[in-house]
């Protein structure tokens, strides 16, 4: 069923990048292939595919039980929110924030997780920053503080 | 003999203090992902490419680096494979057949110098292969007009296409995602804004490392939960650790064999370190005669795998530098570490960029050496990384992913880009849709495009200038056979065990 729906989705974004992909067009062309014809190509054959996904007579996907599968998501959120929060907080403060959730999920207790975050957080701005000469951010708070 | 005098330019350049160094901790690196389980060669790859970018190393040493990565990767996967049963990375599955039931007979330290061993013999016959081979490839390569190029592309897709995942239509649409995704952006030729969505960040396209780290590093975080297993504790070292004379002696056609056979492997495109260690495996196995031992802990058992996974390792280098057409995931994105670079891969990259070639290559034979230096006597202390737990090294891995992708344009719309690419990335992995194909075709989409736009500009739009020459032809033939072959062979099988 999974594929099924994949499939679905799929033909329907393919079908909406030829509807977008029909107005690139070149005002001016030098050659005989413009800059439409390989994504239109690819998009076509892209719903192709699409279409023998559903088609198609295949073992079914298995997928995490429901526990496991919100905490993936819960997983994905937090390291989306780390990717939101990366450049604004700091890179120490949000690894540090992020790592005690996550060394939650796998496992850890909850001073290992802030033990741990906060030993990354300090620990890896140092070697990419200092050592190896890495930018990293140091947050919106720190450059306020130090003018 | 001109051969050799470039390889020995190579070696002046691979031996310079700082690459020693630079070979020296790639092994290491390389070594520690191969091992921990979860991670393997072409996310330790990926996730130290964006850091030696920003290091600002230069390309030869950037790609000193991946490679030794690489190469120690193939050598870590063993040491999780004999001591916990559990392969550290695909390309070991085989040496957990006979590695752990080794280890639990308190054989772990032959087991894991032999295989250190045989590792070494398959990686060192193979770069031999590559010195002997690859520049003769690159050779003929070099009349290949936009139409071949273009044929060669696509048989290079088909080729992986066909071989990974278990449906034909999946590993397709894989590989047309790819594609796609490359196209976003200004394109070069016309100046027309495609699938940009207004986004100033998109202008330039999707950068290759947003699209490596999402695909590899966020994802895998993903399906680390999901496969979460308690960790059992490893087997300790016992006894000796150098195998003796006996075991070399039963063992030493085996790793030949396996080592010439897995080079084979890996040059063709598609077939990678897990397919040659399967079949080197499965050769050895007929071959062994009755007293065998295979299953319950035989030498040859581990030795077979190891000496095919490296030297198919090493083989799948030759098609990405001779053609610029990588044959696997890893190698497809050392290629796209290439292009981070400005450096066009193809084959004139012999002519080209010697430096970079050569460098490589002689890097090779030193981290060879190297790695097999620091199996024998330093295995304990790899042994100890099996101990990380993964509540530190999940957070760890998740940081050191999001620094290398900020690295690069320092916004936060790449981290963001990145992590959703990471969340499809894990949707796909889970319905098995293979993970290779999309790479690969993420990587070739723009030298596909400006390939097959240059054949037709040449033969002012006729369609049949890529069919026109006998080596565009033999291509998209074996392009066809190698999408539809492996299926036919599997469907006609099925059909006789049904009459059977």
């Amino acid at each position: 069923m999974s594929e099924r729906i994949f499939g679905g989705v799929l033909l329907l974004v393919s079908l909406a990048g030829i509807w977008i992909g029909w107005d690139l067009q070149a005002p001016m062309s030098y050659e005989p292939v413009g800059p439409r014809a390989f994504p239109l190509l690819v998009l076509f054959l892209l719903g192709l595919c699409a279409i023998a996904l559903m088609l198609e007579k295949t073992s079914e996907t298995v997928w995490a039980p429901p526990p496991v599968l919100k905490r993936i998501g819960l997983l994905f959120l937090i390291v989306l929110a780390y990717a939101l929060l990366f450049d604004k907080l700091g890179f120490t403060i949000a690894t540090a924030l992020m790592t005690v959730p996550v060394a939650r999920f796998f496992g850890g207790s909850w001073k290992q997780g802030v033990v741990g975050g906060i030993g990354l957080g300090v620990g890896m701005f140092f070697f990419f920053d200092r050592l190896l000469d890495v930018a990293l951010p140091t947050g919106l708070w720190l450059n306020g503080i130090l003018g | 003999m001109e051969t050799l005098s470039l390889l020995m330019d190579g070696f002046a350049v691979a031996g310079t203090p700082e690459n020693l160094m630079i070979a020296l901790i790639g092994c290491f690196i390389g070594t520690v992902v191969g091992l921990l389980p979860g991670l393997g060669p072409i996310n330790g790859v990926a996730i130290l490419l964006p850091i030696a970018f920003a290091m600002k190393l230069p390309p030869e040493s950037a790609l000193i680096l991946l490679c030794a990565v690489y190469a120690g990767c193939e050598y870590g996967g063993r040491i999780s494979a004999i001591l916990i049963n559990v392969p550290g990375d695909a390309g070991a599955v085989m040496t957990t057949l006979d590695g752990y039931p080794m280890a639990k007979k308190g054989l772990a330290g032959p087991a894991l110098s032999m295989s250190a061993l045989a590792s070494f013999t398959g990686a060192l016959l193979a770069t031999i292969g590559i010195v002997a081979f690859a520049p003769l490839l690159a050779e003929w390569a070099i009349a290949f007009g936009p139409a071949e190029y273009f044929a060669l592309m696509v048989l290079a897709l088909s080729c992986l296409g066909g071989l990974v995942g278990d449906s034909l239509p999946k590993a397709m649409t894989a590989c047309l995602i790819g594609l796609l995704l490359s196209t976003v952006g200004i394109d070069a030729n016309s100046g027309v804004y495609r699938y940009t969505f207004d986004m100033l960040h998109l202008q330039d396209g999707i950068p290759f490392i947003v699209i490596v780290i999402g695909l590899f590093a966020v994802s895998e975080l993903m399906l680390m939960l999901q496969n979460e297993h308690t960790a059992s504790e490893p087997i300790t070292i016992t006894g000796r650790i150098l195998f003796n004379m006996k075991e070399l002696m039963l063992a030493k056609w085996t790793m030949l064999r396996s080592a010439f056979s897995g080079f084979f492997i890996g040059v063709l495109p598609g077939a990678g370190a897990t397919i040659a260690s399967a079949m080197c495996y499965a050769m050895e196995r007929r071959m062994a005669g009755k007293d065998h031992q295979f299953g319950n802990g035989d030498i040859r058992g581990v030795a077979a795998p190891e000496a095919a996974n490296n030297a198919s390792a090493n083989g799948s280098l030759v098609p990405m530098l001779t053609l610029g057409v990588p044959g696997s995931g890893t190698t497809a994105v050392m290629i796209g570490a290439l292009t981070l670079y400005n450096i066009t891969p193809g084959p004139t990259l012999f002519q080209d960029q010697p430096v970079i070639v050569w460098g490589l290559i002689a890097s090779l034979f030193i981290a060879n050496v190297m790695l097999l230096v620091l199996n024998i006597p330093l295995i304990r202390v790899f042994v100890k990384f099996l101990s990380i737990p993964n509540w530190l090294l999940v957070p760890g891995v998740a940081a050191i992913s999001l620094v290398g992708v900020y690295a690069v344009h320092g916004t936060t719309f790449d981290l963001i880009l990145g992590t959703l690419i990471g969340g499809v990335g894990y949707l796909l992995r889970v319905m098995n849709f293979p993970i290779a194909p999309f790479i690969l075709g993420f990587v070739l989409g723009d030298m596909m495009e400006q390939n097959l736009r240059r054949a037709l500009s040449i033969s002012d739009g006729d369609v049949g200038v890529l069919f026109a020459s006998p080596i565009s032809i033999g291509l998209w033939v074996a392009a066809a056979a190698m999408l539809l072959g492996p299926r036919l062979m599997r469907m006609m099988e099925q059909r006789k065990a049904v009459t059977a």
